[in-house]
């Protein structure tokens, strides 16, 4: 952060004791010497806590299938993070995730089982040969535009995913191809190391991801979402970036597919499929467009909220279609009335209960820090910032408000 | 050289009616987009959706095929309603991406809908027509691939001629072509989008039940049709009504064709190559134009 002097003197020219609206930015990026306060810091605090949880597994606190269930949410989120550098930041869509993440999968099983290639390169080449591809797709983006990309990545992934049945001598066909939990430097990890080292891989990926879209990058995709040829006029190379993007969410995939591989142990082909997209898409959308946090819990809803809570409820827990359906509705409230996802109501709340605080007696720092805790860490724009989140999202919000207009 | 033709003929047969399934499911998708501007993904689902219901009639509730199939009609046009009232009227001003992900919504719904109303267990659906072929030299065709194929082609014809000669189709293309000008001029294009959405699930459940009885009904029935009714709307472009249809037969053609002479494995994946490549050549389709884009 190369503004921090610049933050620091600004902070404390306003007011070094009271409310501090203006300094989640100030706060995240950490020139104050508290540990609390750097973004960093709350990340790994953040993997700390999910280790804590999964280590408990061995204490019997938790049951064997939820760490299962957790490792996929923390699988799917890196995924999911890739989705959202895409969709959310600069605002290109695409139903191509699902083959990515499973050619990242065959690859990293065949490398390590066939090849007898080290976890190390196996994960290297799962996750530079799918990004080879989405540079490639970032070049088609340039002529191809809207719902016609959309559908080109669906043809992508439907190649892929034929490939993947019928290419036997290499994927085992439908029967689909094992692979082992990852031997670290000698270490042969079981499922709960490979638990932890699924944390430590979504701790890191939530970092860069940080420093991406905080960055120039992040800035220039920004404005390739609000309108291409503003941001083209300004003098953002959309070629460049449009490959960066498409190369960072494959690259993603491809890293969430060799994670899935090592975890699972196992790789077929009707895993890969266009409704995998969709979920991602959903966990993308339910949790929250240019959240890092959001995504995360984005992911944790689809994935794990059916199968360890919808599954235990009374009745509606017997039903089969229940988790489908519980997410399909979620998308479409959210969609409808909450543009900016989970992240966006919590960042509301949070927003309104400040102005609460402030408008009675300023209660200083305990209040600001706590906002500055939940408040969406990737958005410079000031969309998140802002005491109403929604303004600043224009471009998807569908708008309650604008329904009314229709329906009068 | 004789049976080498009767089997271009019957590959061709094939095709058409292929074709025909997909024409229905793409023209629900480009009518839908083009009147209420929302790129239709749940049109497999809903169709597979009203497919699940008129086996469910016909298998447990033994209700003759064709009583059953009208069943199904009034099952999909509600659906098409509720859809239509419920959701994407709601969001007439949302951006492009935000209605392309409340479609894929409602993949999800009615996708866990399915199996709880239905049952989870594979359904069969039986041909209209179950037995007789037509020799055409030594190729033999079945009556129910020629019922397919004249009702693929009657029904777009159809449909055609309702969009260019009546009143009706009239406010479907004024829509289509500009929906404010439209809704001042007096077209009611709320009745607009409302029956394209109808029409769409009666086309996609009309599609469904084409293709079952090639398979079984499951809830995964209808996911090669919507992908190819996609790639059939891409291929033809979004600007005509004709365009995906013609798309549609093209990628029954070279798909069966691709099959049977060159790989049996691997024809498929060609042709959606070839598709990808044509996309990058022409982004517009093969009867699209290019929007030019304003500031």
């Amino acid at each position: 952060m190369n503004n921090q002097p610049n933050m620091k003197q600004a902070t404390q020219a306003v007011n070094p004791h009271g409310p501090r609206p203006e300094t989640s930015q100030a706060a995240a990026s950490g020139p104050q010497p508290t540990l609390l306060g750097n973004v960093y810091f709350k990340f790994i605090l953040f993997g700390v806590a999910l280790g804590l949880i999964g280590a408990s597994q061995s204490l019997g606190i938790i049951k064997a299938s939820t760490l299962g269930y957790l490792g996929n949410v923390l699988i799917y989120a890196v995924v999911a993070l890739g989705l959202n550098l895409l969709l959310g930041y600069s605002g290109l869509i695409t139903l191509g995730t699902a083959g990515f993440m499973g050619f990242g999968s065959y690859l990293a099983a065949y490398f390590t089982s066939d090849m007898d290639i080290s976890f190390w390169g196996a994960l290297l080449i799962a996750i530079i040969v799918p990004t080879l591809f989405g540079v490639v797709i970032g070049f088609v983006s340039l002529r191809i535009e809207g719902i016609y990309l959309a559908i080109a990545t669906l043809c992508v992934s439907e190649i892929l995913l034929k490939t993947f049945e019928e290419a036997e001598e290499l994927t085992g066909g439908m029967q689909g191809k094992k692979a082992s939990y990852p031997n670290l430097f000698g270490f042969q990890l079981d499922r709960l190391t490979t638990y932890i080292l699924l944390v430590v891989v979504l701790v890191l990926i939530m970092m860069l991801t940080y420093n991406l879209v905080n960055g120039q990058m992040g800035r220039a995709f920004h404005a390739m979402r609000g309108s291409e040829v503003a941001a083209a006029a300004m003098g953002v190379n959309l070629l460049k970036y449009r490959l960066i993007s498409f190369a960072l969410a494959t690259a993603y995939a491809g890293l969430g597919g060799a994670l899935y591989a090592f975890f699972i142990k196992f790789t077929y082909p009707s895993v890969w499929n266009i409704n995998l997209s969709l979920y991602v898409l959903a966990a993308v959308v339910i949790g929250g467009m240019r959240s890092i946090y959001g995504t995360v819990i984005g992911a944790f809803v689809v994935w794990a909220v059916p199968d360890l809570i919808l599954k235990n409820l009374p009745i509606i827990g017997k039903i089969s279609g229940v988790p489908y359906i519980f997410n399909g509705i979620l998308i479409i409230v959210v969609i409808m009335f909450y543009p900016n996802g989970l992240a966006g109501i919590g960042n509301t709340l949070k927003a309104k209960a400040m102005a609460m605080i402030a408008s009675g007696a300023g209660t200083g720092p305990k209040g600001a820090s706590t906002q500055a805790d939940t408040r969406t860490p990737g958005s410079p724009s000031g969309a998140a910032q802002s005491p109403a989140p929604a303004q600043g999202d224009a471009a998807i919000r569908p708008g309650a408000d604008s329904g009314e207009g229709v329906s009068k | 050289m004789g049976s080498e033709l009767s089997t271009v003929l019957q590959l061709f047969m094939r095709s058409l009616e292929t074709g025909s399934v997909y024409a229905l499911a793409a023209l629900g998708i480009v009518i839908v987009f083009r009147t209420s501007f929302v790129m239709h993904f749940a049109q497999g689902s809903m169709g597979m959706f009203s497919t699940f219901a008129v086996a469910y009639l016909l298998a447990r509730l033994h209700i003759p095929l064709v009583t059953a199939t009208l069943a199904g009609v009034l099952v999909a046009i509600v659906m098409g309603f509720l859809v239509d009232l419920l959701v994407v009227r709601r969001m007439r001003k949302a951006s492009n991406v935000a209605k392309e992900i409340v479609t894929l919504g409602l993949i999800m719904i009615f996708l866990g809908l399915a199996p709880i109303l239905f049952g989870s267990d594979p359904l069969l659906l039986p041909k209209f027509l179950n037995t007789g072929d037509i020799l055409i030299g030594n190729a033999a065709i079945s009556y129910n691939a020629i019922l397919n194929i004249v009702m693929g082609l009657a029904i777009t014809a159809v449909l055609f001629y309702v969009l260019q000669k009546t009143k009706m189709g009239l406010a479907v293309r004024t829509t289509a072509s500009n929906e404010d000008t439209a809704r001042l001029m007096g077209v009611p294009t709320r009745q607009v989008t409302l029956v394209a959405w109808a029409l769409a699930g009666v086309l996609g459940l009309l599609s469904g039940v084409m293709i079952a009885p090639a398979t079984t009904v499951t809830v995964s029935l209808m996911n090669p049709v919507q992908v190819n009714a996609l790639f059939a709307c891409v291929l033809g472009g979004f600007q005509t009504f004709y365009g995906p249809v013609l798309g549609a037969y093209i990628i029954g053609i070279v798909n069966n064709f691709l099959i049977y002479y060159v790989s049996s494995t691997w024809g498929g994946q060609i042709m959606y190559l070839l598709i990808l490549i044509f996309l990058i050549i022409r982004p517009n389709g093969i009867v699209g134009k290019k929007l030019i884009k304003k500031v």
